[in-house]
């Protein structure tokens, strides 16, 4: 009997720490996460789509500011998926381009601004997790985690800009 | 060309549906967004109705040639782009109302769970016309703040009336951002929460932790282990299995964190860790994050191949950035 009520007593063990893992993200995470997207929420409401769009298509003349602020004001005001369509402002060849910055800045944004992509928080939230345990600050990692995401959008976008174009020429000539 | 129509009612665990559709002339395709080539259902519809399948990875059609879209889709985003534009939506996957464009996916143009045994003839009694299906699209607006803007046009407004439906408009504005957080919070983050921590109880709990500590943690806690996830994520034929909804690189992501916890791995390795998990980043979207930037056909025929193939590339270096970056870091 002892071995049924230790099975028992196992079984439900595995959830009472996962009901205290979702207690922890719930009290951790939630408050300040329903504040800030409120916040960011009601900026995006306010300063409205059209302004952005304006200034977007500003950004779109440079190899530099087309896969860097061009992707950032994407996903930051349109958030994800929306964000790709922004891609309509950039001439054809350069579209993948495009989507490969934009869509390589959804999670490195999520460190600061969750509200970017609130589906796929985990990504960075897991490992986040990890550091919380070690009783060490997020706002670092956070901050580091969007910086070499622009780096990286950058790198990415230029890289994919010459394969495309390649493959183009290939193709037009074949 | 004699075209028929179709049935499609949701698989068991599914939503919405039942969907009556039929090509047309101008409107007959049936466009398989689906990972890996064309699926069992797209093909079945097609060799129905008589209308054209088309691979949605291979290259892109205009919209108004699609009489049904059929997708994978894990719950984030496209299930609820083709709502958006008014296109019929199949998910093989059950995904319910879900997703940053939950709001356009209404019963009446989408349907989840199918299977091929879901799909029957029908006769032409009852064909819903695409258009017919007007997807309720606006978030509805809050009726106290709309009706108080039209009054006041009328008449001139004084300083103290503009001054008020400024103030009405702003407070209105805090208020729907308000309502559409908490929407977000409940549709997307706690499910995931709830998935999340159900992994995590599991894993501390049943000491399967130590069994994933032997295998991940030798990997994620040296820089060629890193280097060596980042390229086997991002080889053309696994980036698009591992993309949907972002699913893996989010449960690697907590596999990752509660090994960081547990001191297997330096904390330092959080940031290169994070990009070597996720080279696979959109690489299930690109077709129809292209259709979003309005591309032409040709321009995703070549795009699907030179963003997975630059991936190589991109994946280990973005892996070595971070590793740079994160030098001083803890």
């Amino acid at each position: 009997m002892s071995f049924l009520s230790g099975l028992a007593e196992g079984f439900i063990g595995l959830f009472n720490e996962g009901g205290s893992v979702f207690m922890g993200l719930v009290t951790g995470i939630i408050p300040t996460l329903v504040v800030l997207i409120t916040f960011v929420n009601a900026i995006i409401k306010l300063v409205g789509e059209e302004k952005v769009e304006n200034l977007a298509k500003a950004t779109t003349k440079y190899r530099l500011t087309r896969y860097t602020i061009f992707p950032i004001l994407s996903v930051f005001f349109l958030t994800n998926p929306m964000c790709y369509s922004f891609g309509r402002f950039v001439k054809e060849e350069l579209k993948p381009a495009f989507y490969d910055a934009a869509v390589s800045f959804v999670h490195p944004i999520t460190g600061i601004f969750p509200h970017a992509n609130a589906g796929e928080l985990f990504v960075y939230l897991g490992i986040a997790n990890g550091i919380t345990t070690l009783g060490l600050p997020l706002g670092d990692l956070a901050m580091r985690y969007l910086l070499v995401g622009i780096v990286v959008i950058l790198m990415r976008g230029i890289v994919t800009e010459a394969i495309t174009k390649t493959m183009i020429k290939k193709r037009s000539e074949a | 060309m004699s075209y028929n129509a179709v049935k499609i009612t949701r698989g068991s665990s599914g939503w919405g549906g039942p969907l009556v559709i039929k090509p047309t002339e101008t409107r007959n395709v049936v466009l398989s967004v689906t990972g890996g080539g064309i699926d069992p259902v797209s093909q079945k519809i097609a060799d129905l109705t008589g209308g054209r399948v088309v691979d949605g990875f291979a290259t892109s059609v205009p919209d108004d040639q699609i009489m049904v879209a059929v997708v994978d889709c894990g719950g984030t985003a496209r299930c609820g782009v083709y709502p958006k534009k008014k296109i019929f939506t199949i998910n093989l996957t059950p995904v319910g109302k879900s997703g940053p464009l939950a709001a356009f996916m209404n019963e009446d143009i989408y349907v989840s769970g199918v299977k091929e045994l879901n799909i029957e003839l029908v006769g032409d009694g009852e064909v819903l016309s695409s258009k017919a299906s007007e997807a309720k699209a606006e978030t509805p607006k809050d009726e106290t703040y709309v009706a108080l803007s039209k009054r006041t046009q009328t008449k001139k407004p004084n300083i103290l009336e503009s001054i008020g439906r400024g103030a009405g408009k702003v407070v209105g504005v805090f208020y729907s951002a308000g309502k559409e957080t908490i929407d977000m919070i409940i549709r997307n983050v706690l499910p995931f929460m709830a998935f999340v921590s159900m992994l995590i109880g599991i894993i501390l709990k049943s000491g399967i932790g130590n069994i994933i500590a032997d295998w991940v943690a030798p990997f994620s806690s040296t820089i060629p282990g890193l280097l060596l996830i980042s390229v086997v994520a991002a080889i053309p034929i696994l980036s698009p299995l591992l993309g949907p909804g972002a699913v893996i690189a989010q449960v690697v992501g907590v596999l990752v964190g509660v090994e960081i916890g547990k001191g297997n791995i330096p904390p330092q390795y959080a940031l290169p860790a994070l990009f070597a998990i996720n080279p696979q980043v959109g690489c299930d979207f690109i077709p129809v994050g292209l259709s979003l930037a309005e591309a032409e056909p040709e321009t995703v025929e070549i795009g699907v191949p030179a963003i997975l193939i630059s991936r190589l590339v991109t994946g280990p270096i973005s892996v070595v950035i971070a590793y740079l970056a994160s030098f001083g870091l803890y």
